[in-house]
């Protein structure tokens, strides 16, 4: 019993206590008849995640560092277009200037952030309507097509049933972000910048370059994922994925990042996705309704939020006090 | 240590840049008004209404976010279900009579935001998180009820929110209701004092004895209030409604919320500041629609405006 | 060679003179402590040293040669390293990651086993040789986390090691660590600036002094030549009986009552009965409980149990609330965190604890809300033109008297509850706040103090309770007991 405990309240663990819970409930929910377990469901699970995997990856790297990147959902329809634009000819083309794009922006809102020491939700909230607005202007209100076909079929094309070349491109992100955090001394400096800010200037940390740094990280896996599902759908909107950016809250926090900085890695957060991704796969798979997803997401997030709150223990303890008291 | 030295270096600096900032803003909005008033057509009729119009429905999303600001909060990212979901209470309830389902409409916005504000306020779990597990809740326990279809109204009585009255349309009236009542509870009752002090600073306010868990519920009530009215003048406007109703309405809400001057850190700001941000923000738009901007570049200039306006305001303060 | 020397050393701050011509040299096997009260120029002098200010005229001279000190990181390499109050550790880092943090020289890849064993080695020369490097510092105490940077500073090659308040928030134990440490660093041949209040320090550890007053140097001696009370006399510049008021104890009925307070993980049973008019001392350091004590019973501890009575009648704990309306006030040790909004300005400050007075249907009396900032303001001595001013611009002994005001101004006087009271508070206003705590005394408010300055429990106490480790080890009443009594009974006392 107290190893379970452990397992649900430790943030590290947690994560993968709860994408394992997901998966047996679903698998229960099965009942054997094998619509949860197949190929089928992990690839679309694998294809959801290639989008928001990286989306969340960005969000959740900026709440490590203690800020949070409202851009995210702007960049990533506006690395879309500019992917689709300028790679009609040579996609790579596309991939460099919509990566690029979010480098920018993410470079831009940095420095912003850093010399005139705002706070992230001032700044990337205008951020992301800026983008959002460039957006629209790009595409004219229209939808672009992207006339490379090839492309986009060979981007979702399944690779032995279970990923296809998107899915693999996320999970490469993930294992370079995963790697660099735990093997340079860069992963260190977020945790860092996070945890103490003022700390770790005082020892000596260049903490405005770690952010610059974490916000053109940021930009840029929003953009990726932007530019990879402009591609594979083979058009780009100005009005893409409203809903990006409650998800990639969730997922990030599900997978273990604190909002208040100085927790977190990218294997948690890439459970966290994963673990959207085979609720909302898996309860499509089984038949379903798409609802209940929201409604078992929202009650995992009012999960979190509850046993994480900094003074639950206090005000239990103390309403038992006065329970006592009032009895004696 | 030597504090009365960084006091007296600080006070200089204190003082001179507050009046800095108040002359940056006064320049600021004196350049917004000419640019507006230099616009041909901004004074007609059909341009104020239009004005009127976006600036109420948004508007009262706007003071209602402005309180959870102001409690230190942030924002909420789930103000805008909360306007969509009590549009479709009040439209089923309509069979009860309008003032039954304003009524109805109403409590079932507290409701919402109660909870959420209890949870914050007194265990403070995270405001940014209850929020996207409430919205979660709300789209899913939507979807649940209403099976995806819109909802239309059950009854009569929609008149009453919509057309207008004394010469401006009625949502223009419900919105300055708001602002007044808003503006009042925040200056002149013990719980906006109260408020105010719990987003200065939080355990200051614990060791003043203040109640910070009903000052921070009661700053949630209001916006789930604020926000039921916007949804009920939204379910009149377009007779029916589904959940995408206020889809968005965050953004903008906290955008205004922010460009009107309220601080992001809480203690700082009002709901008149808000009036401002909402009204400066709509009339860019106005402008840029007027002098012939496309779509895409009113869009695009009102987000960046919104960037430079949020940047100037902050100059002055402290991180 | 001296180590370090300054050398006619003036820095001023807009109309204040800061530093006046200020000289002294630091040679290598000392250290030093640097006294004086606040405002004194101690964190200013700090300050040049370690390069964030520079200073108007004068020079600096780092191991004979004058050099200028361009910045913090400068600072570093010549080898002078500051261990600030507050600490500059990330809670959620190792202890290995922690010591590395913000060093240039560290590779991209820093898992190396080289930076391990120096970390190691580090360590164990500031006595944490047991101490496992993947700890993650949240979970370590705060003595060991300072010995943890100054591990790393040893990492930095540094040679001069500037404590500032090192043990102000220490248990005995582990200032005796420190102390240990700073031993083994001299040996090696490093120096030490010691800056501290605490005099009882300065004579255990430190080979000599140099106290400074209003920007003066007034002179450095060895420790082993002069004491205590010539120390504090060259501090002060008057003598130790001008700071405290006279009085006589006129106590009144008994007014506060406590049995069994338990406050975890600290405080066991503690009972205490105090009567209007007289101040209560609570005399210990760090982890004595006495802090947890003033806590519980203005209701800020969550878990704290215990009978409580104020004029007979009971007292709930865990709720500021039911605490005021027992009539008993708190005053924190933590004005900018826990006393004063910042942001509000210092009528809305004075009024804080008011509101339910002149409110009526939740309504606020705004006229009425004024006036008694004005009377507050009036009684506890600050401008009235700086009512409508933001309380941050105020100085630290300004702010506490709005603190002090917050907490009367109801029609009855009941129990003030102070932690600290002039912490941070230069000499001046210092004098202030004892008269004011005697006035208070004679309108018949019972106050209970806690304080961790021996002078200052002496100085204005009708009762001492000194206290240890969570123990109440003896009860004196005014002139039972003398510095050396109540200074043994806080550190070590004989077992009871």
């Amino acid at each position: 019993m107290q190893f379970a405990t452990k397992l649900l309240i430790e943030p590290n663990k947690r994560p993968f206590t709860i994408m394992a819970a997901v998966v047996i409930v679903l698998a229960l929910m099965d009942q054997g008849e094998g619509y949860f377990f197949s190929l089928g469901t992990v690839f679309s699970v694998m294809q959801l995640f290639a989008t928001f995997g990286l989306v969340a990856l960005g969000l959740g790297l900026s709440m490590l560092v203690r800020e949070f990147d409202l851009s995210v959902a702007g960049i990533v329809g506006l690395a879309g277009c500019i992917a689709v634009i300028t790679g009609a000819s040579s996609p790579w083309l596309g991939v460099l200037f919509g990566v690029g794009a979010g480098v920018v922006s993410g470079v831009i809102q940095g420095l912003i952030m850093t010399r005139l020491h705002l706070s992230s939700v001032g700044v990337t909230l205008g951020g992301l309507l800026t983008l959002q607005g460039l957006t629209y202007v790009l595409t004219e209100n229209k939808t672009i097509g992207y006339p490379n076909i090839a492309v986009a079929l060979g981007l979702n094309a399944p690779i032995g049933g279970l990923v296809s070349v998107r899915s693999v491109a996320a999970l490469a992100v993930f294992v370079i972000a995963a790697l660099a955090m735990t093997y340079t001394h860069i992963g260190r400096d977020i945790i860092a910048t996070g945890s103490d800010r003022r700390a770790s200037r005082v020892a000596g940390l260049k903490t405005d370059r770690v952010i610059i740094g974490v916000f053109a990280a940021s930009g840029a896996s929003a953009a990726l994922a932007g530019v990879l599902l402009s591609y594979s759908l083979g058009a780009a909107s100005p009005v893409a994925l409203a809903d990006v950016l409650p998800t990639a809250a969730a997922a990030s926090i599900v997978g273990g990042v604190s909002v208040v900085g100085g927790r977190g890695s990218p294997l948690g957060i890439a459970a966290g996705v994963l673990t959207l991704c085979i609720l909302r796969s898996g309860l499509s798979a089984i038949g379903v309704e798409p609802h209940v997803h929201d409604l078992v997401t929202g009650a995992i997030l009012l999960a979190i939020a509850v046993l994480d709150a900094p003074e639950l223990l206090q005000r239990v303890t103390a309403w038992r006090l006065d329970r006592a008291e009032r009895k004696a | 240590m030597s504090e009365v030295l960084l006091r007296a270096r600080f006070r200089l600096r204190g003082a001179r840049a507050r009046h800095l900032v108040l002359a940056v803003r006064v320049v600021a909005g004196g350049t917004i008004a000419a640019f507006a008033l230099s616009t041909p057509g901004f004074m007609s009729s059909l341009s104020i209404n239009a004005l009127l119009n976006a600036i109420s429905l948004i508007g009262c999303v706007a003071i209602g976010m402005t309180f959870i600001t102001l409690t230190g909060n942030i924002m909420s990212l789930c103000l805008g279900a909360t306007v969509s979901a009590s549009a479709l209470i009040f439209l089923a309830s309509l069979s009860f009579g309008v003032f039954a389902a304003f009524l109805i409409a109403l409590l079932f916005g507290v409701a919402i935001t109660a909870v959420q504000g209890f949870l914050v306020g007194s265990i403070r779990a995270n405001p940014i998180l209850v929020s996207i597990a409430g919205l979660s809740l709300l789209i899913g326990g939507a979807a649940l009820i209403t099976g995806g279809q819109r909802i239309y109204p059950s009854g009569e009585g929609l008149q009453m929110f919509k057309g207008r009255a004394a010469g401006v349309p009625v949502e223009a009236l419900y919105f300055f209701a708001t602002v007044v009542i808003g503006q009042i509870i925040l200056s002149y009752t013990r719980i906006g004092r109260e408020m105010t002090m719990v987003g200065s600073n939080l355990r200051a306010a614990t060791a003043a004895g203040i109640g910070t868990t009903s000052a921070i519920t009661y700053a949630y009530v209001i916006a789930g209030a604020c926000s039921a009215v916007s949804g009920v003048l939204l379910a009149a406007r377009y007779g029916s409604g589904d959940m995408e109703l206020g889809a968005g309405y965050d953004y903008i809400a906290i955008a205004a919320v922010l460009v009107g001057g309220t601080s992001i850190q809480g203690g700082s700001g009002s709901v008149l500041r808000t009036l401002v941000g909402v009204t400066v923000i709509a009339i860019i738009e106005v402008v840029l629609l007027l002098r012939g901007f496309s779509q895409q570049l009113q869009y695009l200039i009102t987000g960046i405006i919104v960037l430079l306006v949020i940047m100037l305001h902050t100059i002055g303060e402290r991180r | 060679m001296p180590i370090l020397a300054v050398d006619g050393l003036t820095k001023r701050f807009g109309p204040n003179e800061v530093l006046k011509n200020v000289s002294l040299s630091l040679e290598a096997h000392e250290i030093r402590a640097i006294c004086g009260e606040n405002g004194a120029g101690k964190s200013t002098l700090v300050k040049i040293t370690t390069g964030v200010h520079a200073a108007d005229t004068g020079a600096v001279l780092v191991d004979g040669t004058p050099t200028e000190i361009t910045d913090p990181h400068h600072a570093q390499e010549l080898g002078i390293a500051l261990v600030a109050q507050e600490l500059s550790l990330a809670p959620a880092l190792s202890v290995l990651d922690n010591i590395w943090l913000g060093n240039r020289e560290v590779p991209l890849f820093h898992r190396r086993r080289e930076l391990r064993d120096r970390a190691r080695a580090a360590l164990e020369k500031v006595g944490l040789a047991e101490l496992p490097l993947e700890t993650p510092v949240s979970r370590l105490s705060i003595g060991w986390r300072q010995l943890v940077e100054l591990g790393r500073m040893l990492t930095r090659d540094a040679r001069l090691f500037i404590l500032d308040e090192p043990t102000a928030t220490l248990s005995d134990v582990e200032i005796e660590r420190i102390f240990a440490a700073l031993r083994a660093l001299k040996a090696e041949g490093k120096s030490v600036i010691y800056i501290t209040h605490r005099l009882g320090e300065v004579f255990q550890i430190c080979d000599s002094v140099s106290v400074l007053r209003n920007g003066d140097l007034i002179g450095t001696r060895r420790t082993a030549e002069i004491d205590r009370a010539q120390l504090m006399e060259m501090m002060l510049g008057r003598s130790l009986r001008e700071m405290y008021p006279r009085w006589e104890s006129r106590p009144g009925p008994p007014m506060l009552e406590v049995k069994d307070l338990c406050v975890p993980p600290v405080m066991q049973n503690f009972n205490l009965t105090a009567q209007r008019g007289m101040v209560i001392c609570l005399a210990g350091q760090v982890g004595s409980g006495a802090t947890e004590v003033l806590r519980a019973l203005a209701g800020l501890a969550f878990d704290a149990t215990g009978e409580v009575r104020i004029a007979g009648q009971p007292v709930q704990l865990r709720s500021v609330r039911r605490a005021q309306r027992a009539k008993m006030q708190f005053i924190s040790e933590d004005r900018a965190g826990e006393g004063i909004f910042l942001r509000l300005n210092v009528g809305q400050n004075l009024v804080a604890t008011r509101l339910g007075d002149h409110s009526r249907l939740g309504i606020l009396a705004r006229q009425a809300l004024r006036a008694t900032a004005t009377k507050l303001a009036a009684t506890v001595g600050v401008d009235r033109a700086r009512l409508r001013s933001q309380a941050d611009e105020l100085s630290g002994g300004n702010q506490q008297k709005v603190a002090f005001g917050r907490a009367i101004g109801g029609d009855e006087p009941g129990v003030l509850l102070m932690n600290e009271p002039t912490r941070g508070v230069d000499v001046g206003a210092r004098a202030d706040i004892y008269r004011l705590i005697r006035q208070f005394c004679e309108r018949g408010y019972c106050l209970v103090m806690a304080s961790s300055d021996i002078e200052e429990v002496l100085g204005m106490a009708d009762v001492i309770i000194s206290m240890y480790r969570g123990q109440q080890v003896a009860i004196y009443q005014r002139g039972q007991a003398d510095l050396h009594r109540i200074l043994a009974d806080i550190t070590h006392p004989v077992a009871a």
